[in-house]
């Protein structure tokens, strides 16, 4: 039940005032430079085009192949992120032996800036001097193309994101797991349902309404991913690896072509509202259902 | 033996699958530790793992870090300090503000007044700068004020038309972090020099990189303090407002107190994100408040396979995060994280 009091203007008005300053700017520029041709370098009037830009971007084969190449490493990493994390908030929540040390270790990669763990990343996955390349030449691989050959380089971005934010969805399950009540678990054993059947009947549904928060956040974020493919492989070998906003980078801060790159990144806007819409569509039933 | 724990063969196999994750979860981050402890023969020469029995470790690559020869990393490692802090602290309690009055309060905005206020920022902005002649900020302002009075004014009078709920707000507020950061940190660099013709200088100061981060970190925490607050059991609220308690005195008074879990968690998510943040504080720093990543990462292309200098500075980049993480495991011990919202 929500209630009515004038003080609910003191409460809000300072985070609307904050979030519209900072992000009405931002959006007018961007929009109206996205109808103009408007170069930095070198410098020319900035010209009305209509809709040029994003026929010219739609037109574009790389901007498809940077589109599917974020959306396989965001798809991919955040399915494995969940399941992970899932498993070990389940195994936390548990009491399993060493709990309290596994419950803070486990949230330390989180905490890493992107930037380090991305050259971390790079020593580990050197070819020569790497000690993954040692242990894969144990098992008679040696040399491994980790950063430099599309299938490797996509795995190797892929593992460093679910090294990364598996915690974050860890957290985020194990908040909500310690919510459930007892009672619920107390009924099911006593009517003999085992392990399986009491996550499939009890916890999946009632955890449903958090985990759809927490993969939409992570699908969201990994959408945005830049600095960790900047530094791994930077969107080498070729634009194999090149995610949305780093060809966002390439094209607005290398070439200054800020009229495309507004339009590029209103196409990357919409490309995830509909997949956030898509998403919550799909899951809307199922979250009433459970209700 | 409550029904929490695990029985049998299970209870193993969760600590196996624990351990493993342990294993890959600790590798990179004693791998970098060691590294910044071995010398340039030690890293060409292949891979090593222990200190003194496979490789000597030596203080080079730290002496060479503490002694300024890397760049500046005192000044660094005090900007990313305070502006780190003081943006997730402002984040934190004007989020959270605005969360509960989202779950507690009624709301109605018509969509018209919202489509007033877009269309006269636009218009605004628009005409300010091509047919007034005036610079962007100065039409950027006007538009700003212009929009904002005629939409509260707007709000006074009957409109037709749909009625926007709590839900639609919030949701408003989230959707501002799905732009994609990077037209966001360009924009607000252009809207930072402007601002600095003006003579409020933004670009590369504290209140400028605050400002930004405080903005950008508001979605996160209304959204995560909303589905806090939302679980908070209403009665005791109820039982308050019957004796009259003022508002503002529960919200401080009561709900506070009780969602200190969600607060501190919070607050920990946002200054992890604005600890990291690496976009936004390379377009809107230079010199004297420039953050930790971007320091980090330029030792990347400055110095190619230097890998123990890289890593030492990486580790000035990590290890904050992780006492964080140690004074926040000791909270949990406890028990602030973990009894306090049943």
């Amino acid at each position: 039940m929500t209630r009515n009091d004038p003080i609910k203007h003191f409460f809000i008005w300072p985070a609307l005032l904050i979030v519209l300053v900072i992000s009405i700017f931002p959006l007018i520029y961007s929009l109206t430079t996205s109808f103009m041709s408007l170069r930095l370098v070198p410098p020319i009037p900035p010209r009305f085009v209509g809709f040029g830009n994003y026929a010219e971007l739609l037109q574009n084969p790389r901007f498809w192949h940077v589109a599917w190449t974020t959306t396989i490493i965001a798809f991919i990493s955040v399915a494995l992120q969940y399941v992970i994390g899932f498993s070990v908030a389940l195994a936390l929540n548990r009491n399993v032996p060493g709990e309290g040390l596994f419950r803070v270790s486990f949230l330390l990669p989180m905490l890493v800036a992107p930037v380090a763990v991305a050259l971390i990343a790079r020593q580990i996955l050197n070819p020569t001097m790497g000690p993954l390349n040692e242990l894969m030449t144990i098992f008679g691989f040696p040399n491994l193309p980790f950063l430099t050959q599309t299938r490797w380089a996509i795995g190797a971005i892929i593992s460093v994101e679910v090294w990364q934010w598996t915690p974050f969805v860890m957290l985020m399950l194990l908040a909500g797991l310690q919510t459930l009540p007892d009672d619920v678990y107390e009924a099911a054993a006593l009517e003999n349902a085992n392990s399986w059947q009491q996550f499939w009947g009890i916890t999946f549904p009632m955890m449903l309404p958090i985990s759809v928060a927490v993969v939409f956040i992570r699908l969201i974020e990994s959408y945005k991913i830049i600095d960790t493919v900047f530094v791994m492989t930077g969107g080498g070998p070729g634009i194999s690896t090149e995610t949305l906003t780093l060809f966002a980078y390439q094209e607005g801060f290398k070439k200054f072509n800020l009229g495309y790159t507004s339009a590029l990144s209103f196409l990357f806007l919409i490309v995830i509202t509909v997949i956030g819409l898509v998403y919550l569509a799909i899951l809307k039933p199922y979250l009433e259902k459970h209700k | 033996m409550s029904v929490r724990d695990l029985k049998g063969n299970g209870r193993w196999w969760a600590l196996a699958g624990c351990l493993l994750w342990l294993a890959f979860t600790f590798f990179p981050l004693y791998w970098v530790a060691i590294t910044s402890f071995k010398s340039p023969l030690g890293v060409v020469g292949g891979p090593t793992y222990l200190p003194f029995v496979d490789f000597e470790p030596t203080l080079t690559a730290w002496s060479e870090l503490l002694s300024g020869q890397r760049g500046q990393f005192y000044n660094t490692f005090m900007a990313s300090t305070i502006v780190g802090l003081s943006a997730s602290v402002i984040a934190t309690a004007v989020g959270s503000m605005a969360a509960y009055a989202l779950v507690r309060f009624t709301f109605e905005v018509k969509l018209l007044t919202g489509v007033i206020f877009v269309v006269v920022a636009f218009g605004g902005y628009l005409l300010g700068r091509h047919v007034a002649g005036f610079g962007q900020a100065t039409s950027l302002i006007y538009a700003f004020v212009a929009a904002l009075a005629l939409a509260i004014g707007s709000s006074r009078i009957r409109l037709p038309g749909p009625i926007l709920g709590n839900d639609d707000i919030v949701f408003w507020f989230v959707s501002q972090r799905m732009f994609p950061p990077i037209v966001a940190a360009f924009a607000l660099f252009l809207m930072y020099t402007e601002m600095g013709k003006l003579g409020f200088k933004l670009v590369d100061t504290y209140t400028g990189l605050t400002f930004a981060y405080v903005a950008f970190s508001l979605p996160i925490v209304i959204w995560l303090m909303r589905d806090f607050f939302a679980a908070l059991p209403i009665e005791v609220e109820e039982a308050a407002m019957v004796d009259n308690v003022p508002s503002w005195r529960i919200f401080f008074g009561i709900v506070v107190p009780m969602s200190k879990p969600g607060l501190i968690a919070t607050f920990m998510i946002t200054l992890a994100f604005v600890w990291n943040e690496f976009l936004f504080a390379l377009f809107l720093t230079n010199s004297r408040w420039q953050t930790l990543p971007i320091l980090v990462a330029g030792q990347n292309s400055q110095r190619g396979d230097e890998w123990w200098s890289i890593s030492a500075a990486a580790l000035v980049a990590i290890i904050p995060m992780v006492i964080m993480a140690g004074i926040l495991s000791r909270l949990m011990r406890s028990g602030l994280l973990l009894g306090a919202i049943k």
